[in-house]
């Protein structure tokens, strides 16, 4: 079963995501931050990563940069973001982001994107 | 070689710290090329009674994290209602950590920074606006569920009323109820609304 | 006339909804996740501190929690729900990854010979840097190279004076090796005093870890190890202890936590660092 981190220090946002990934057949853990993040993806990485880019003390894009630096099997990170100012793909990529969707993501934009970076075959 | 036992830490006497300096010495030091130096100007400007001031408009241009966490540090403990604005002017910076941790800050902030929230809770950018709401989930003081209330009734942003809903989950009592029906009615066909505020409407109303 | 005795308050009840919500919050003020097998646990212990801060219900003793100005409530029951027994070798894979990770990996970038420098603060009653002296002279190699000092310090004197004293309970001493046991510690009565060579090498100071006029003067720090610590600081002293250690530590240098505390609830200052034997936060090797 694929493991996917779901990152976001509101917890309903983690609620949300991760119920539909496990609807989905996914296993889920969640972070409130990318400090979080980190430990638990050095404890044991994960398959994919759904990022929230605003948290408290590290925040996406931080986290993304350091997980990239680190030598531990690597995998798709998929940043969340919401409209406006962190409407920066560019700044995503640069920090080692695979995908970028905006909230409120839709079950289905969700599941697609996380298929997608899984190379699963669509459903 | 082995465990040493000797005085590794100078006794009072001995180790005076550097002529104290004055709240000016320091305010430049926070301009030196050392972060270190910066660091340590931003750690003694406690003792400088109108020094938020200039440490809030310093925030902006200080690259180094560490500096910057002393500066906001200090900027908490001085607890200076003016420097409240200054802080919140680095929330439209393109600097995610920077937003990040003046939202903490002004969150710790004991004092009262209602101007200063009013402000952004109108302002024109949604992403503000959240950033406010974030801001209100860091406060301590007890009329945090009806600003939330007011946003949740007036905003007409989605992610800043989801942004509002998830504290309500914490900070929300029967008063926020009616609130969250009502925009359960205005955003029907939001499934992450409608999600959201099912979600707070059972932690404020119990099993 | 008699008095007829009071009724008898009920006893305030803990739903599954108030557990989530109480969970919840915990869990994003210390980074600690209860799951419901806890529940006998934590529902316990909220219902002693609602009866000791008569707020009468779970509803009105969260709201105290949550808005308290000085967060003392939540601190009070922090402590409650954690584990705060000291005693020797106290999470001991901590010591594990000083000796086989922490000390080759400085050791190694070290430039000169000047001592290795492990702060541990609190001391308490003296167990854990007693701890790390026993650890570095019986698990690490490398002792017979370097010199090592160890500094432990605390804001309560008494505590300190307890712990130069260095005399222990056998609760205190019951993870300490027997060999260990009978090399640095005789009996006396029914209690244990720790030899003078351990006792020699630890040099204990008061700090108050808030009062810069104290730390100040606490710099090239090697290690630091503050366990079981800032998990009962409020934000603001959490902030201020980070940005303390963060000073008084080289570039490259390690800080230790307790295993229920973590950076994230804390400080953006360290980078975090997976040993084999545990998770380590260091200083960034280009910081100054």
């Amino acid at each position: 079963m694929k493991r996917i981190l779901v990152i976001d220090d509101a917890a309903t946002v983690r609620m949300y995501h991760s119920g539909i990934l496990e609807s989905a057949g996914y296993a889920t853990e969640e972070a409130w931050n990318g400090i979080e993040a980190l430990e638990k993806a050095l404890l044991e990485p994960f398959d994919l990563y759904l990022v929230d880019v605003n948290m408290p003390k590290l925040n996406g894009y931080g986290f993304l940069r350091e997980l990239r630096q680190q030598e531990i099997p690597q995998a798709p990170a998929i940043i969340v973001s919401t409209e406006a100012a962190d409407h920066d793909e560019l700044q995503a990529f640069r920090a080692g982001a695979n995908g970028y969707l905006i909230k409120p993501v839709s079950p289905l934009q969700l599941l697609t994107h996380v298929r997608l970076m899984l190379g699963e075959a669509q459903q | 070689m082995g465990l040493v036992k000797r005085k590794a830490i100078p006794p009072a006497e001995a180790a005076k710290p550097k002529q104290e300096q004055s709240c000016m010495e320091l305010a430049a030091c926070l301009e030196d090329a050392d972060p270190r130096t910066r660091r340590r100007a931003a750690r003694d400007m406690l003792h400088c009674p109108h020094a938020a001031g200039v440490l809030a408009s310093r925030l902006n241009r200080e690259p180094d994290t560490a500096v910057r966490e002393v500066i906001l540090t200090t900027l908490v403990r001085l607890n200076d209602p003016s420097a409240a604005g200054r802080m919140a002017d680095c929330l439209r910076s393109e600097d995610a950590a920077l937003r990040n941790e003046v939202i903490e800050a002004i969150g710790l902030l004991a004092c009262d920074v209602s101007d200063v929230l009013r402000s952004l809770l109108a302002d024109p950018d949604p992403d503000i606006r959240i950033f406010a709401v974030n801001i209100l989930d860091s406060r301590r003081q007890p009329d945090v569920e009806s600003w939330l209330i007011e946003v949740i009734e007036r905003d007409a942003h989605l992610n800043v009323c989801a942004t509002a809903v998830d504290v309500l989950c914490e900070a929300g009592s029967e008063a926020a109820v009616d609130p969250l029906l009502r925009l359960k009615d205005r955003f029907r066909s939001e499934a992450f609304i409608q999600f959201a505020a099912n979600r707070a409407l059972k932690s404020i109303r119990g099993a | 006339m008699r008095a007829s005795p009071p009724p008898s308050e009920p006893v305030p009840a803990i739903t599954g909804e108030d557990f989530l919500k109480f969970k919840e919050f915990f869990y994003r003020k210390t980074g600690i996740n209860f799951e419901s097998a806890k529940r006998y646990f934590v529902d316990k212990r909220l219902v002693e501190r609602i009866e000791a801060t008569r707020t009468g219900d779970f509803r009105g003793y969260f709201t105290l929690l949550r808005f308290q100005d000085s967060g003392e409530e939540l601190q009070q029951l922090t402590n409650l729900m954690t584990v705060n027994e000291t005693y020797f070798l106290r999470e001991e894979y901590q010591f594990r990854c000083l000796v086989d990770s922490i000390l080759p990996e400085i050791v190694q970038r070290r430039t000169g010979s000047h001592p290795i420098r492990i702060w541990c603060i609190p001391s308490s009653s003296g167990e854990e840097p007693y701890s790390v002296a026993m650890y570095l002279m019986e698990m690490w190699s490398g002792i017979s190279d370097w010199d090592v000092e160890i500094i432990s310090s605390d804001i309560d004197t008494s505590i300190l004076r307890r712990a130069r004293a260095a005399r222990y309970s056998i609760r205190s001493v019951q993870h300490v090796p027997a060999l260990w046991l009978e090399k640095y510690f005789k009996g006396v009565a029914n209690e244990y005093q720790l030899c003078d060579d351990l006792r020699q090498a630890v040099e204990f100071t008061r700090v108050n870890l808030s009062e810069p006029a104290d730390t100040f003067r606490y710099r090239n720090f090697d290690v630091i190890f503050c366990r079981n610590l800032l998990i009962y600081f409020d934000d603001v002293s959490r902030k201020t202890a980070a940005e303390t250690f963060y000073e008084a530590l080289n570039p490259g240098g390690y800080i230790c936590l307790g295993h229920s505390e973590s950076m994230s609830r804390i400080s953006p200052l360290f980078k975090v660092c997976k040993f084999p034997e545990a998770i380590v936060y260091r200083k960034g090797l280009e910081a100054r």
